[in-house]
């Protein structure tokens, strides 16, 4: 209850002074070119449809009750709608289609699939330095949180992540404001209150309870072709222990690419930590891990050719190591080839050494394809 | 007491200082123009002068449909009092993020700070009936670079400077004067680059993508073939020998490949085709260090066309 009427204020709040914004703007000409594009396109949502398919082939995906068996998968569908809505907001709707835990008797055997809300949320578009965020989306949580599974570097998340935040990550329904500060180079303070239900770190059926993110982000240009960016984020809530749980993280990535030649070879290096702390008292539940848990994945890739990259992944889980267990390890290498922008094929081969496990050796296909609008990257 | 009048002093006479620079500045601001690209920016900085400053995105060897929406361009875009794009689709992969990054409400498209050049300079190749993605990366709304031909040069620098005139309308006349003298100086030289072209006989070219279009189409040369099998797809080694079937059947005397694409395809029409000339050109300023305005863009492409070119 506390949280939507929080929404509602902000809501207000987005409302009344983007009106106001405009209201000082108003009148002004409409600009022919954006005339003869909307013409072109349409009032219609820009759409498209994004899907992923595997091919997987593991020493512990042999057996078919394990969560990632071997053969054909469909790992995931997006659909993605966007749109200005007024000239004051922005809505984006992103709706996952993905295998669920099945309800049949023959369990994992029966193949169901559900529709989930990714990401649905509406944005500011007229206020300066601010953008304001209203509804269910990905959290400002470090380099990896934000991607969707088809923008993923790898086939899958790094275990940190999986590990801390769940399989859809810190992603919930929250408010958000994102201010970009006047600095020299490349500041972004972003400041968000979400609900508290996102799996593992908080997993809180209270509805009053909430969990604040935020994050600080700054790139510096060390050259026309290097950049350096550098995030600093963390979170608290409450979680369903009635505890507190918290987690924090940095994230450092250095890219390179060339203005001269920069089509054909690029490198890109980013190194992510996150550390987390689940308290309360459980009782007779047992938390998702803990009561800390703290991983580093690492990543390279390099860009050798117009429409080939090869990357590589170091990662440990367990990062300060549990008390009496060894740290979970997983080296992966991958070879993508991209016939275009809108397709790409990947190769990656995972090591994963567990404690009391044998070392697991994975290897998976993966088709990663779009069809529709034409996407704007992210740097 | 005494040492609260003594501090406040100083923070006056800097109160003071702030207010009064600031004013002074507010006295001789400067319009912002953020350009996407190296041409956009040559039209403005010829328009405005020193009554503007301009910032530019895409470099001019870079792909101008591939251009990274780093943040430190979200950073000069939520400065900008005024964004000049190709539109056309040039920039969707990259300009959309920077908008948004950008949190500007005066350069959202629509606005008087937003520019479109590309809609409004006539543009080719408009897709007639429906299009798909066999085709390629194609462009529904025409083919985006506008800035290769002279004379819509000219003409976009008169609609940048009504825009511009709109946004500072003391400089008005200013801004509409130099760019009708940028026009006239672009058609005179265009009469003179025709006859040149026209003289050196070359009336067939093969290029690697379609980006001599408004070039060609301005000078009467006819595009007969191009390396890429379609829009943004590299040249494979079958299509590559249609090509070369091409150039040996209509006797075509030259290859050109865009500076920001890889000229290591045309070894195997050099080998082929005995006689025929390759070159590998800059097509937007800056593309080479000494290509720094429109006058040297198309003067280095006349002279690469009629054979003089160093």
């Amino acid at each position: 209850m506390r949280h939507s009427v929080l929404i509602c204020a902000l809501s207000a709040i987005v409302l009344s002074i983007s009106a106001s914004t405009f209201a000082q703007e108003g009148g002004t000409s409409t600009d022919t070119a954006a005339a003869a594009k909307r013409a072109g396109k349409g009032l219609n949502p820009d759409t498209g449809v994004n899907f992923l398919g595997l091919y997987r082939k593991s020493v512990q995906g042999n057996d078919s009750a394990a969560p990632n068996p071997n053969g054909f998968s469909f790992q995931e569908a997006e659909l993605q709608f966007s749109a200005d809505v007024d000239p004051y907001l922005r809505a984006v709707g992103l709706f996952s289609i993905g295998e669920v835990e099945s309800s049949a008797p023959n369990g994992p055997h029966d193949h169901e699939f559900g529709l989930e809300p990714e990401e649905v949320y509406l944005e500011s578009i007229s206020l300066p330095s601010v953008t304001l965020k209203l509804g269910k989306f990905k959290a400002a949580f470090g380099r990896h949180n934000i991607l969707h599974t088809h923008a993923f570097p790898f086939l899958d998340a790094p275990l940190i992540n999986d590990s801390l935040l769940g399989e859809e990550g810190l992603n919930d329904l929250g408010a958000s404001a994102s201010f970009l500060v006047p600095a020299p180079w490349f500041v972004e303070l972003t400041a968000q209150g979400m609900a508290a239900n996102s799996e593992t770190l908080y997993a809180s059926t209270n509805p009053n309870h909430l969990a604040g993110v935020a994050q600080l982000k700054n790139l510096w240009d060390l050259s026309d072709d290097t950049t350096l960016e550098l995030n600093l984020f963390g979170t608290t809530g409450k979680n369903r222990f009635d505890g507190d749980s918290n987690a924090y993280g940095t994230d450092l990535t250095l890219k390179w690419r060339p203005s001269v030649g920069g089509k054909y070879r690029s490198i890109s290096w980013t190194t992510e930590y996150l550390n987390g702390y689940v308290g309360g008292d459980f009782g007779e539940e047992t938390p998702a891990f803990g009561p800390r848990l703290g991983g580093i994945a690492s990543w390279v890739q390099f860009q050798f050719a117009q429409r080939w990259w090869l990357q590589a992944r170091a990662e440990i889980l367990g990062l300060p190591q549990a008390e009496d267990l060894d740290s979970t390890k997983r080296q992966s290498v991958l070879l993508g080839f991209f016939p275009s922008e809108f397709s790409g094929f990947r190769l990656q081969y995972n090591r994963l050494t567990q404690p009391e496990l044998p070392t697991d050796h994975a290897v998976a296909l993966q088709w990663n394809i779009s069809i529709g609008a034409h996407p704007a990257h992210l740097y | 007491m005494k040492t609260l009048n003594i501090n406040i002093l100083p923070y006056s006479m800097f109160a003071i200082a702030i207010a009064s620079v600031a004013m002074s500045n507010d006295a001789v601001a400067k319009l912002n123009v953020l350009a996407t690209t190296t041409d956009l920016g040559a039209i403005t900085r010829e328009v405005g002068g020193d009554f503007l400053s301009v910032d530019v995105v895409a470099k001019g060897t870079q792909d101008p449909h591939f251009v990274e929406a780093k943040p430190s361009f979200m950073l000069k875009a939520n400065k900008a009092d005024l964004l000049i794009a190709v539109g056309l689709d040039l920039e969707i992969g990259w300009l959309p993020s920077i908008l948004r990054g950008a949190r500007n409400p005066k350069i959202n498209p629509g606005s008087p700070g937003y520019l479109e050049i590309g809609p409004t300079a006539e543009p080719l190749d408009a897709a007639k009936g429906n299009l798909t993605r066999a085709e390629g990366d194609v462009h529904p709304l025409g083919n985006p670079h506008v800035t290769l031909d002279p004379i819509r040069v000219g003409n976009i620098a008169v609609t940048l400077a009504r825009r511009l005139g709109e946004l500072d309308s003391t400089n008005a006349s200013t801004y509409l004067e130099r760019a009708r003298a940028f026009k006239k100086r672009l058609e005179e030289k265009t009469r003179a680059w025709q006859a040149r072209i026209d003289k050196s006989g070359v009336k067939k070219i093969v290029t690697y993508h379609k980006t001599l279009t408004y070039f060609f189409s301005r000078f009467k040369i006819q595009n007969v073939a191009i390396l890429e099998p379609k829009p943004g797809i590299p040249p494979t080694s079958g299509h590559i020998i249609q090509v070369i079937g091409i150039i040996k059947e209509q006797k075509v005397p030259l290859v050109l490949v865009e500076n920001f694409f890889d000229p290591a395809v045309t070894r195997k029409i050099l080998q082929e085709v005995p006689g025929v000339r390759s070159h590998t050109v800059p097509v937007s300023i800056e593309g080479e260090p000494e290509i720094k305005t429109f006058d040297d863009l198309y003067e280095n492409l006349t002279a690469t066309i009629e054979g003089s070119h160093k």
